[in-house]
């Protein structure tokens, strides 16, 4: 043990003074080796970033990893039981959706259907129980068709919608009686094209109400979308009316793992003669085969780019051992093994290899750095982006892979070096 | 300390196979000093390099400090030419990028045992004013003399303080009066107790050993003195 901790520290020390001695081969070594580094580190940043995008959008959507997700029949009696379940809760939030018009009274909104603004599904028909349908009625005006989202607690602690203008929603304070709604962006292009009154309709509601939009987000959705407190949605509500099944609405109600919620509300679906129907969210999972191919594609360019910079550092080592062959042979003489030698030409790449990638990490985390504060924020992917760890370990291991794999054929030719050199010079 | 009896060295790989040596034997013992010389090509060099452990004889016996170290294997022979030789060359080999104290401190910095830094200072200070160049330490080859670039090879030969120095024709490429000052040094280790063994064309530093050997075409004999 004694021995190698020896020649561990004399490979390092000789290996660092040979590279003191040249300066300049150093240099050409880490120029070619760089770009492959750097390669790596970019493929590697890059897939980093981009996971975190896809898994950013999709937990803007779908939630966090390991959120469970409840879902069941769009019945007043499931509404109540949620309402009921979640209320004082911190570890779940229900979401009951519906659809709302914003605008001109008795006009047809410009986006029938809640179709994303610049789209038009059609106006659809509402069935009643006795079998008669409504359709669209009246012109079209100045309205917006939207998806109304009642909300019983803060759902960023599952959904990570991000704050585009203004605030969310507050839901410490008394409801008030003019719903405060925070819009997506879809919503809030529609409100930003056309001019309409303050007006809301809501199936059900007992009169039309006056909306304030104190904000908006990005939830990752393409539809106009507006989230408003459950409370204050049902002072213009009727008992019974927050579900209506005939338009189709939602409720949904999102747990931390563990969360005590699950089972009271399980219980009181059962006694409700409702079934409820339970996921984990698992982004990750779900994405990792695109994920895996995608790191394959660009692992693949990379490599090929560090073997070129291997094959510069295995160039510049076997011209070097070449000029020290009496200095590798003095060595041997003075009783350096063999073993030494190579150490010592290994030492020597291994040392120029983690340069080079301290090189190539510190110029990747100062470039993204760069992007991010020019361009980041006209691109959301971009905002408050770090250089992820992972680039940084994959840089160091490229860099002491290169230095193997450069060193190897020099550090071999390094230990065959006979002695009888410097008797015969 | 050193015994060779019946060395025989053979040259293959030629149309014919060469003997370099033939049936060398050669005693040498702590503190003395011996005096090799020949013509060039009569085998001097290959009798250092199978003494040094550089090389291995085709016959013969080898006995280090007691021990057959006839077909010692090169792990082994690295540990003994660490612990036991000093070699000198006729050219310098000294790294140019490192300093005197530096090219002295690579014969410690060998991967045969660790010092601390600190001892290895003062271990190639010791060395270097054995050979009467400590106030040069911190220069480089390129700001010496040859003389003095020799005494820093003999101060490496001995940092490890061996038991046997080899010098070959360490005076080869110096001017009379440096060349006296390098035997001067190479002399004084020997008062220490360590052997040496000099291969060299100079009649006058050959004259000053304890004793000269004749090597013509590979057979060692003693040259008896008036």
């Amino acid at each position: 043990m004694r021995r190698l901790s020896g020649r561990f520290r004399s490979s390092l020390i000789i290996g660092v003074q040979g590279i003191r001695a040249r300066k300049l081969r150093t240099l050409l070594s880490m120029v070619s080796l760089f770009l492959g580094v750097l390669a790596v580190v970019v493929v590697q940043a890059g897939a980093s970033i981009a996971e975190r995008a896809l898994l950013a959008d999709l937990e803007l959507t779908f939630g966090y990893d390991g959120t469970r997700m409840i879902g069941m029949p769009t019945e007043q009696k499931a509404a109540d039981a949620v309402l009921a379940s979640v209320k004082g809760s911190s570890s779940a939030v229900a979401s009951i959706g519906m659809q709302g018009i914003i605008g001109e009274p008795g006009v047809r909104p410009v986006n029938e259907g809640g179709s994303p603004i610049d789209q038009d599904w059609g106006g659809s028909q509402v069935c009643f129980a006795d079998g008669h349908c409504e359709g669209p009625t009246g012109p079209k005006g100045a309205a917006v068709e939207l998806r109304l989202t009642a909300l019983t607690g803060d759902i960023r602690q599952f959904r990570p919608f991000r704050t585009v203008s203004g605030t969310w929603l507050d839901f410490t304070t008394v409801p008030s009686m003019a719903p405060r709604l925070v819009l997506n962006k879809e919503a809030a292009k529609g409100f930003t094209r056309y001019q309409v009154p303050a007006e809301m309709r809501v199936r059900g509601a007992s009169a039309n109400l006056t909306p304030r939009f104190i904000g908006v987000v990005d939830d990752g959705s393409g539809e106009p979308r507006a989230y408003v407190r459950s409370d204050e949605l049902a002072t213009w509500l009727p008992p019974g009316k927050l579900v209506d099944p005939n338009v189709g609405g939602e409720i949904n109600v999102m747990l931390k793992p563990g969360s005590p919620v699950e089972q009271v509300l399980r219980a009181k679906l059962k006694a409700a003669g409702l079934e409820m129907y339970v996921t984990d969210v698992n982004n990750r999972k779900e994405q990792e085969d695109q994920l895996r191919l995608m790191r394959l594609l660009f692992f693949s360019m990379a490599g090929l780019v560090l073997l070129i910079g291997v094959a510069g550092i295995l160039n510049v080592g076997l011209a070097t051992v070449g000029e020290r062959v009496e200095e590798f042979a003095l060595r041997r003489a003075v009783g350096t093994p063999r073993s030494l030698l190579a150490g010592i030409v290994l030492a020597e790449t291994l040392l120029t290899g983690l340069l080079t990638a301290a090189a190539a990490i510190g110029a990747s985390a100062l470039a993204l750095k760069a992007v991010v504060m020019l361009a980041g924020n006209s691109h959301p992917i971009l905002d408050n982006v770090q250089f992820p760890w992972q680039a940084g370990v994959a840089g160091i291991l490229a860099g002491l892979v290169a230095g193997i794999l450069g060193g190897f054929i020099p550090a071999l030719r390094a230990a065959g070096i006979p002695i009888a050199t410097v008797m015969r010079a | 300390m050193i015994e060779l009896t019946g060395i025989t060295k053979v040259l293959k790989g030629q149309s014919e196979p060469r003997t370099i040596l033939d049936g060398v034997d050669l005693w040498v013992g702590a503190g003395q000093s011996v005096a090799i010389v020949g013509r060039s090509g009569s085998g001097k060099s290959t009798l250092l390099s199978v003494i040094g452990l550089f090389d291995r004889p085709d016959q013969g016996r080898y006995v280090l400090a007691g021990q057959d170290i006839s077909r010692v294997p090169e792990r082994r022979a690295a540990t003994l030419r660490s612990s036991h030789f000093g070699f000198v060359f006729q050219r310098f080999f000294l790294l140019k990028h490192l300093t005197a104290a530096q090219n002295v401190a690579m014969a410690l910095v060998n991967g045969q045992g660790w010092l601390p830094r600190r001892e290895r200072r003062v271990r190639v200070m010791e060395a270097l004013d054995q050979v009467g160049i400590a106030h040069l330490a911190k220069n480089r080859p390129a700001k010496m003399s040859g003389g003095e670039q020799q005494r820093v090879a003999i101060a490496r030969a001995l940092v490890r303080d061996p038991q046997v120095l080899l010098a070959d024709e360490p005076t080869g490429a110096l001017d009379t009066e440096t060349g006296t000052l390098v035997i001067d040094a190479l002399l004084g280790a020997t008062e220490r107790g360590c052997a040496l063994i000099l291969v060299t064309h100079d009649r006058d530093h050959a004259n000053r050993m304890g004793r000269i050997h004749d090597l013509v075409d590979g057979v060692l004999s003693e040259r008896v003195r008036a």
